[in-house]
Parts: C-alpha cells; structure tokens; sequence
C-alpha cells in the first residue's frame, strides 16, 4: 500500500531558503509554515488504524452472526483514494515558469555581455594622462564639443562650466 | 620658443599635453588615420632639453664630438664677436631697452614660473582625477552588476524547489485525507459493534435486578404469620442467652 502514490521528495529547506529573493522572503515563510504544518499533521496519523480483535466480539456480541458479517463486509470494504486534482495544474505552472526562465536567463546573458563590452572599453582605455583631448572625445562621446551648434568659445552653453 | 623658455623655468610642468613638442603631435595626427594601428607612443612629458633657456641640447651633442665641451660656446662667443665688430648687429638704445625689459621678464618668470606651473598642474591634475573617479566608479558599478547578473541566474535555477514544495504539499494532503478516512472507517465499525456489547450488557444487569426484586417480593410475601411468631420467640431466646453470657463476663 506504500506505493499506491509519489514518493515525498526531500526538500532541502536551507538550500531553498538561500536561493530566495529579500523581497520574497515573507512569501516563502509563508510556504515553510504551511508546508510544515501539513507534515506535522501527517505525521501525528498513525499509518493505519488499530485493527479490530473481531475474535472478543465474536465471544461477547449474542447475536448470530452479526460479527461475522460485520467482519466480512469490513473486509470487503475498500476506502477510495482522494482523487488528485492538483498535481497537473502545478505541473503546468512548472513549465510555464521554465520558460519564462529561461527567457530571463537569455535576457540576463545578453545584459551580462553588453555590461562587459563596456567594463572592456573601460578596462582597455588608454590612461587619462596619455589621453588628448580627441581621445577623449573618441573614448567618452559626450565630452565633444558641440562646434556647429555654438560657434564661440566655450562651444556650449555658459550654465554648463 | 618662447613656449620653451617657459617650460624650463617652469619646471614642475608635468602633463604637456597642448605644450607637447609640435613634432610628436604632428605624428599623432597623422596616426589617427585609419592607415596604421599601431599603438601610439605615450605623450612626452617635458619638452625637449635646452640650455640657458634658448639653446636646444642637440647643438651641444652636435659639436661635442668635435670640439668637446667648450665648443659650442666658443661657437657662441665667436658669432657674437664678428657681429659686434663687424657691426652686423649695431648697439644703440634698442640694446638696452631691450636688455632691460629681457630681464625684468626672465626674473619675473624664474621667480613666479613654479608657482603658475603648480597652479595649472594642480587644475589639471583635479580634471583627471575627477575623470578617474567617473571611470572607477563606472567600473565598480559594471562589475557589481555582472555579479548581481550571475547570482540571479544562479536563483533562477532553484525554481524546481518550488514546485517540489507544491507536489509535497499535496500529496502530504492526500495522504492526511486518505489515513482519515481509513480511521473513520474502522472508529464506526467498532462504535457499532460497542453498541451492541453495551446493550447486551443492560438486557443482562435490567434482567438481573428485575430478578433480584421479584425473588425479593416473593420472599417477603411468603413469609407467613406462623413463621413470624416462631422467629420472635427464637429471638427472645437467643437474647436471654446472650444476657446471661454478658452478665457472667461483667461478674468475672
């Protein structure tokens, strides 16, 4: 009878805790305690009931046969399972999340890539004072002054110095 | 040249970038077209050595070889003697206007060159260090941000836990219902079949003081008035024995 379902997985709450966001902490605290009051729960049902000593009825109960059918149908009698409703939805969820992780995780290489494009060109620059002022506008394009726009010294406007 | 003259006595000049001599800028000009990517050489940071403020250091190395030290100075000494003899350059009051006025300029510039050499390198130096500062902090951020990038890729990948979570939650729930529903199942069989032990057992005690009282009442009613008299007279009897038992033990 112990494999009528899927096993519980062990869940490494620490490692679980340690992946968690600061602002979703309270979320998973949340989970945690629900998660752990419905194991505590679990835990305090013993796995089957205490087995009826039908042989002390037998003796005791007058009637003829009462225990024996009582003894027959109890038998017979099968307990459903409860049917699992949630299971495929949470599977659903499960991928729709894989995806849109990984979506994340591409966007996230792309913005790593472009973040070490510009930590190179900083990293490759030639030091400030070997630079002129047209490297300087090579390496840094919004130091160029803008000579056709304002003609006379300073090339741009006087609330900028 | 008169950049040169400027440049020895101001001495604490470090970053030439506009002074640099004409000839390294020409070159770098000529390299920022897009003909050689050779890295270009670093910017010099004085200007090319001279002596006495006006002689480049090339025509003494350039006569070294020949005439020793004292050449070039005899050199000196020798154009300046033709031209006053020979009259080629005439002493008049030009000569020492212009004397004067030269040393006024050249103490004025040996005196306060340093200290407006300082001036313009310390306005310098803030310009760039308030670009490196722009670049470090730029570069702090850049790599900072790498490592926010990676530690959430490395969370995103945790999300499988979640679920896990989930499916263990329910089946736990399942589990719970189902172990009930086996206890209810047994809890109402036994209550039944108590019920009926417990019933059997009040038949059996009613039909047992029912039994009890009718034994009672037939006992009672059957004790006739025959009976009575004889059992007082045999009370009377055993008391009078008694007395007497009880007198004696008081004598003794």
């Amino acid at each position: 009878m112990a494999g009528r379902r899927a096993a519980i997985k062990a869940v490494d709450w620490v490692a679980f805790a340690e992946r968690v966001p600061p602002n979703q902490k309270a979320m998973f605290n949340n989970l945690k305690t629900r998660s752990d009051a419905i194991s505590a729960k679990l835990a305090s049902l013993p796995e089957k009931p205490a087995p009826i000593d039908w042989s002390y009825y037998r003796k005791t109960v007058a009637k003829a046969g009462m225990v024996d059918e009582f003894e027959k149908k109890f038998a017979a009698l099968t307990v459903p399972e409860p049917v699992d409703t949630q299971t495929a939805k949470i599977n659903t969820q499960e991928q729709e999340s894989n995806k849109s992780a990984l979506d994340y995780i591409q966007a996230s290489k792309a913005r790593i890539v472009q973040y070490e494009q510009e930590l190179g060109k900083f990293n490759n620059m030639i030091p400030f004072d070997q630079m002129t002022i047209e490297d300087l506008n090579h390496t840094f394009p919004e130091t160029k002054l803008d000579k056709a726009k304002y003609p006379y010294w300073p090339h741009k406007p006087i609330a900028d110095l | 040249m008169l950049s040169r003259l400027v440049l020895t006595s101001g001495s604490a000049l470090k970053n030439s970038g506009s002074f640099g001599a004409c000839v390294v800028q020409a070159s770098r000009s000529i390299h920022s077209s897009p003909q050689s990517k050779a890295p270009l050489p670093p910017l010099p940071e004085k200007g090319g050595k001279i002596r006495h403020g006006i002689f480049p250091e090339e025509l003494f190395s350039l006569l070294y070889p020949k005439t020793g030290v004292t050449g070039p100075y005899m050199l000196g000494t020798g154009l300046l003697l033709y031209m006053l003899s020979k009259e080629i350059y005439v002493i008049n009051h030009e000569t020492f206007a212009a004397l004067s006025i030269s040393s006024v300029i050249i103490y004025g510039i040996k005196k306060f060159g340093p200290g407006v050499a300082a001036y313009a390198d310390k306005l310098n130096e803030e310009k760039v260090a308030k670009a490196q500062e722009v670049k470090d902090v730029a570069v702090a951020r850049l790599a900072q941000a790498i490592e926010d990038e990676k530690k959430e890729q490395w969370r995103v990948e945790g999300r499988h836990m979640l679920f896990d979570t989930k499916r263990n939650n329910v089946t736990m729930l399942l589990e719970t219902n189902y172990r009930e529903r086996l206890h209810m199942v047994t809890s109402e069989v036994k209550r039944r079949l108590d019920y009926q032990v417990e019933l059997q057992n009040l038949h059996r005690r009613m039909e047992q003081e029912h039994m009890v009282n009718w034994v009672e009442q037939n006992v009672v009613k059957s004790i006739t008035p025959q009976q009575e008299k004889e059992s007082i007279a045999k009370c009377i009897s055993d008391l009078k024995v008694l007395a007497k038992a009880t007198q004696a033990r008081a004598a003794v």
